[in-house]
């Protein structure tokens, strides 16, 4: 079950792939030739130049070229699939007297407030 | 437009509908990048393509372009014109995959919308139209959005992989909405359901309920489900059935949860027995989560919030779905927009795990396009 504490951390990581820009529609193509690959499979580690971006996630090897290791959960979030639905990753075991006791004052059979 | 605003910039397939959504809403255009670009199969998929022919459809004068892979969609909005409408659904996704995003985008049509859609009523991976009816509509009520003219029929059902259901979605327009004030969910009076099986034995509907109530009935007496067996024509191309759960709180809360069969061909037979008893544990998990409004719906809710009047409007929720997380992201670049974040621990109450109190100020959207009469 997710924890609204995990809201702040994972913020940081979509904001990432949004840039702000005034583009022509007219350009739509030729800046996709000028469009760098920044983020590359995560199956294969590859070497780069490029030490403009700000990826913590990265060795220098000789200090000269840098690895670069994609982050995995940002490259999986971009392409997968577009649902509304939050499914339940742990499960309770509904069966457990304790865990049904949980909610129990969720329900008009429970205990209610004083003031109501 | 004479002054083209500045376009939001995207990269790859996810989250496609909420950033088409309100990109309409805020009249931004956004270019969308890199679409499954490293996929085997790259660009947009048809159902994707059927959703963006959809906005075309409900709009006026919207401009789109893709690329010739499909990696690339650049969408530039027009205006919500609204109408009589028709849709064929692409039947991988539900229409539910349509449906959400007509939900955010209806009430602010120059004309108020009437639209068929035809395509997959219930499937395993969207909200189905049943949850979306007894969810999704009481909450836009609570918004001001009401009336005669207000309704989502089933007219077919429909189950992948052959789809062949059909819907009728009729929402009238508004010029504000209402800010809310949802801060107590109430208890849980009653528990209402829908099973439903399309050429299979309507003995299966049956099945499902007795396993479903028998874990239910634990909590709640007042429990009924009721069992929908189409016929003909109206029971669409494949079979199949399942099962929806909802629960209403006394201050008109709903709390819903579904299951499917698997589509024909796909996957191990299921038994009605363990769908009707899954669905009920995940309608308990849902309780579990709690708050106002239920995880599907906790976008739609934010999104009205943000457009309503300048006014204060209040929502507790239960724990944020990825989506929304996502969906609030998206409201802050398209609307400028930030929710106070409060989270509200379930502390020594029997009342299910921790909740989140989600605050704004709406930025007071008006539908201008809206005719008087």
């Amino acid at each position: 079950l997710s924890k609204p504490s995990q809201v702040g951390s994972g913020q940081k990581l979509g904001s990432r792939n949004l840039i702000d820009e005034t583009s022509d529609i007219e350009d739509l193509l030729k800046e996709e030739e000028d469009y760098k690959e920044e983020k590359n499979d995560p199956t294969e580690t590859s070497v780069t130049e490029d030490n403009e971006e700000d990826d913590d996630t990265r060795e220098e090897l000789g200090g000269l070229f840098r690895v670069t290791q994609p982050d995995r959960e940002c490259k999986h979030k971009a392409d997968s699939l577009d649902c509304s639905r939050f499914l339940v990753e742990a499960p309770h075991d509904w069966d457990l007297e304790e865990v049904m006791n949980s909610i129990r004052d969720c329900f008009v059979t429970g205990k209610w407030e004083d003031d109501k | 437009m004479a002054t083209q605003a500045h376009s939001l910039s995207y990269a790859g397939c996810n989250f496609l509908r909420q950033r088409l959504v309100l990109s309409t809403l805020s009249g931004r255009p956004v270019k969308i990048r890199k679409i499954r670009a490293r996929d085997d199969n790259p660009g947009l998929r048809d159902f994707e393509a059927s959703f963006i022919r959809l906005l075309d459809k409900i709009t006026n004068g919207s401009r789109i372009e893709i690329n010739q892979t499909g990696t690339t969609l650049y969408y530039q909005p027009g205006l919500l014109y609204g109408g009589s409408v028709e849709h064929d659904c692409s039947v991988l996704r539900g229409i539910g995959y349509y449906l959400e995003s007509l939900l955010c985008l209806a009430p602010f049509m120059k004309h108020p919308l009437k639209i068929v859609l035809r395509g997959v009523t219930n499937d395993q991976v969207d909200p189905s139209v049943d949850v979306l009816k007894a969810t999704a509509l009481p909450l836009l009520k609570q918004f001001g959005i009401d009336g005669e003219s207000f309704e989502l029929k089933i007219v077919r059902r429909g189950m992948p992989p052959g789809g062949g259901g059909e819907v009728v979605f009729s929402c009238p327009v508004r010029k504000v909405l209402k800010p809310i004030q949802l801060t107590d969910p109430g208890k849980i009076k009653r528990i209402r359901g829908m099973a439903y099986s399309v050429r299979v034995s309507p003995q299966m509907a049956n099945r499902i309920v007795d396993s479903a109530r028998s874990i239910l009935n634990k909590f709640i007496p007042d429990i009924y489900i009721y069992t929908d067996h189409m016929k003909g024509v109206n029971s669409g191309k494949s079979p199949g059935f399942g099962l929806s759960l909802v629960a209403e709180t006394i201050s008109g809360t709903f709390l819903s949860a579904e299951l499917a069969s698997n589509p024909q061909g796909q996957g191990a037979a299921v038994l009605p027995e363990d769908l009707g008893r899954n669905c009920a544990r995940l309608l308990l998990e849902e309780i579990y989560r709690g708050g106002c409004v239920d995880s599907t719906n906790q976008s739609l809710a934010l999104l009205l919030m943000t457009l309503g009047q300048q006014d204060v409007s209040k929502v507790l929720l239960g724990p944020l779905s990825p989506y929304t997380i996502e969906f609030l992201r998206h409201l802050k670049s398209f609307f400028q927009i930030m929710f106070k974040i409060e989270t509200k621990p379930c502390g020594e109450e029997l009342k299910g795990g921790d909740k989140v109190l989600m605050t704004c100020v709406g930025i007071g959207f008006s539908n201008l396009s809206k005719t008087l009469k």
